[in-house]
């Protein structure tokens, strides 16, 4: 078992017909259990990288290694047993079930009627579409978002190693996709396969890569990186215009709450103590304001020493707490709790709304800075080793 | 029995057509140029080599119904949308599992429909079949009709044929609509 699973060597195709190459001797290794995302504008020949894979497209030249076996010549139906296709289109057969579409290839590789049964409602599961309503329907009578859940399901029925991804949530609204990202890459997480990923779509890349591979016109690697490395150290022009502007926010997407040194020596008081517990203890810090948690630790409020002149009950006084986040959300959705509750601080808080700490604009700017410099120094390091490896 | 002689054919010329791109042009103007060769000439010209009776007529017949169908079988292939073509294949099917298991049923209801037409425009020539022959429907209207006119009753034999062939449309066209019922998968109809 080697750490590669698909090598691509030199791969280059020709159109008949056309004397440019869509791919000129495209060289990769994609790494075993990892999303490689291939990004970049428009007919630079993403497409046409990808279907080489399963050999929708045969190359003119080159070879494709798949496990360590070179497939570039062996029955092309039998190779694409091997791989899940997921495209932009979706494909599913109108003219049969759910359930029958999702069998496709079981049914190819000749499995038994329950096994194969047992593994479609598995999938349906897995998915998040119940087999009990969604087993027996048609593709028709399925929304946008739950077909395209269909499409992933049945690219996975033989539990391929391998899974190329065209575009799959190209066709969708954006609260849809961004919820069957989220989807796929908590899936990812216990799957591990070896994933494919067409884009055109920067953000769309930095979000679902492990490794982005940013390609210009004929496949050429522009730069064949992790987002971190895309983001803060572009290799050349050509990326740094591609990521665009905003490089900076679209890191804040890539960090999570829980990566980050976030503030947990807070003041916090709790609401079985008494008012003057509670100044007193104000009083005594360094702090402008004061966390109030319930009997379960779950911040209820914020207090000031002025809210203290009024003579209310303690679960009454100052301003109710606001700007919850989880320690898997992202510094970007922190960013955004706090702009849309007017907060300076977001709260971390565990899935039972226990609190963990909090977050201010000042250590999510931190903590950019640092990312920032590392990446920068790591990047440098690595350039003294190999200055073709990270060029390319 | 043309039909379905005709139909059998005709679905496999269709399939030929779409599959060999070069052939399809020639695939289509020979049905249509069939269609246009006038039936009664066409009759007369199958009556040397067959002799007079049913055989010229359904042979005739048979390749009047080529033209709607294979037209039909070339349209409802084409007309499968490319992505699901594309998925089959990516799925490891091999070109003849993606023929019957997607393409065809996924054409059916065009090439259904050109069946369809093909019967109706045979049920119209068979009148005139009767000219050289041949029994059926065509006989009442011609011989004991037109052939007797002013004769008492030949009107009436004239009104009544084409009566009855208009009612035999009528009633073919139901069965097609309940052939269509069963026959194209619940998830094309709409
Ligand atoms: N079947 C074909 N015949 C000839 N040229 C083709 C064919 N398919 C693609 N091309 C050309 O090859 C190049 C790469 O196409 P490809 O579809 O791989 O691009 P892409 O990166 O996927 O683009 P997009 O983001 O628009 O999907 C383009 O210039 C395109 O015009
Ligand atoms: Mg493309």
């Amino acid at each position: 078992m080697t750490d590669t699973m698909i090598e691509l060597r030199e791969l280059t195709k020709i159109y008949p017909g056309t004397d440019i190459p869509a791919v000129e001797s495209l060289t990769m290794d994609i790494p075993r259990g990892e999303i490689v995302v291939f990004v970049g504008p428009s007919g630079c020949g993403k497409t046409t990288s990808l279907k080489m894979i399963n050999r929708i497209i045969e190359p003119s030249s080159g070879h494709i290694v798949l496990d360590g076996e070179d497939v570039t010549n062996v029955d092309p139906d039998q190779l694409r047993r091997r791989i899940g296709y997921v495209i932009q289109q979706i494909g599913l057969f109108p003219h049969i079930r759910i359930g029958d579409n999702v069998a496709t290839v079981p049914n190819l590789l000749g499995w038994d009627k329950e096994r194969t049964r047992a593994r479609v409602d598995e999938l349906l599961d897995i998915v998040g579409l119940d087999p009990d309503i969604y087993r027996s329907r048609f593709p028709k009578e399925l929304s946008g978002g739950q077909r395209q859940r269909v499409g992933v399901a049945r690219a996975l029925a033989a539990d391929p190693p391998v899974l190329l991804m065209d575009e799959p949530f190209g066709a969708i609204d954006p609260i849809t996709r961004t919820r069957l990202q989220n989807e796929f890459l908590r899936l990812q997480d216990e799957l591990q396969k070896t994933i494919v990923f067409v884009t055109h779509d920067i953000d769309e890349a930095i979000k679902m890569g492990d490794r982005i591979a940013i390609l210009e016109q004929k496949s050429i690697p522009a730069q064949f990186a992790t987002p971190e490395e895309i983001l803060t150290a572009p290799a050349n022009e050509f990326v740094e215009d591609f990521v665009g502007a905003g490089a900076t926010l679209k890191r804040l997407k890539l960090t999570r709450i829980r990566e980050i040194d976030i503030i947990d020596d807070c003041l916090t008081g709790s609401i079985t103590e008494d008012k003057h517990t509670l100044r007193r203890k104000l009083d005594e810090s360094d702090w402008t304001a004061l966390l109030l948690l319930d009997e379960q630790h779950r911040p209820i409020r914020w207090l000031r020493a002025p809210d203290f002149r009024h003579d209310r009950p303690v679960d009454q006084m100052g301003l109710p707490a606001v700007a919850f986040v989880e320690p898997h959300a992202t510094l970007s959705d922190a960013l955004e709790e706090m702009l849309i509750g007017s907060a300076g601080v977001a709260i971390v808080i565990d899935s039972r709304g226990t609190f963990q700490g909090i977050l201010d604009i000042d250590t999510i700017i931190n903590s950019i800075q640092l990312m920032r410099d590392e990446s920068a120094e790591f990047y440098r390091a690595e350039k003294l080793i190999d200055p073709a490896e990270v060029v390319s | 029995m043309p039909v379905l002689v005709g139909a059998v054919l005709a679905v496999a010329l269709g399939i030929l057509a779409h599959r060999y791109r070069p052939l399809r042009t020639s695939i289509l103007n020979l049905t249509s140029w069939f269609l246009t060769i006038p039936s009664l000439a066409f009759f007369a010209l199958l009556i040397p080599v067959v002799g007079i009776g049913d055989t010229a007529p359904i042979i005739a017949m048979t390749f009047y119904a080529l033209l709607p169908i294979v037209r039909n079988t070339v349209a409802g292939l084409t007309s499968v949308d490319q992505a699901i073509v594309e998925a089959a294949k990516g799925m490891g099917m091999g070109a003849r599992a993606r023929l019957i298991k997607i393409e065809l049923p996924n054409a059916w209801p065009v090439i259904l429909a050109g069946i369809r037409v093909a019967t109706l425009l045979i049920i119209g020539i068979t009148a005139i079949a009767a000219l050289v022959g041949g029994g059926g429907l065509g006989q009442e209207i011609y011989s004991r009709g037109i052939n007797r006119i002013p004769s008492p009753g030949s009107l009436e034999a004239i009104l009544g044929g084409t009566g009855i062939i208009v009612l035999l449309a009528v009633i073919v066209d139901t069965i097609y609509l309940g052939i269509g019922r069963l026959t194209i998968p619940r998830g094309l109809r709409d």
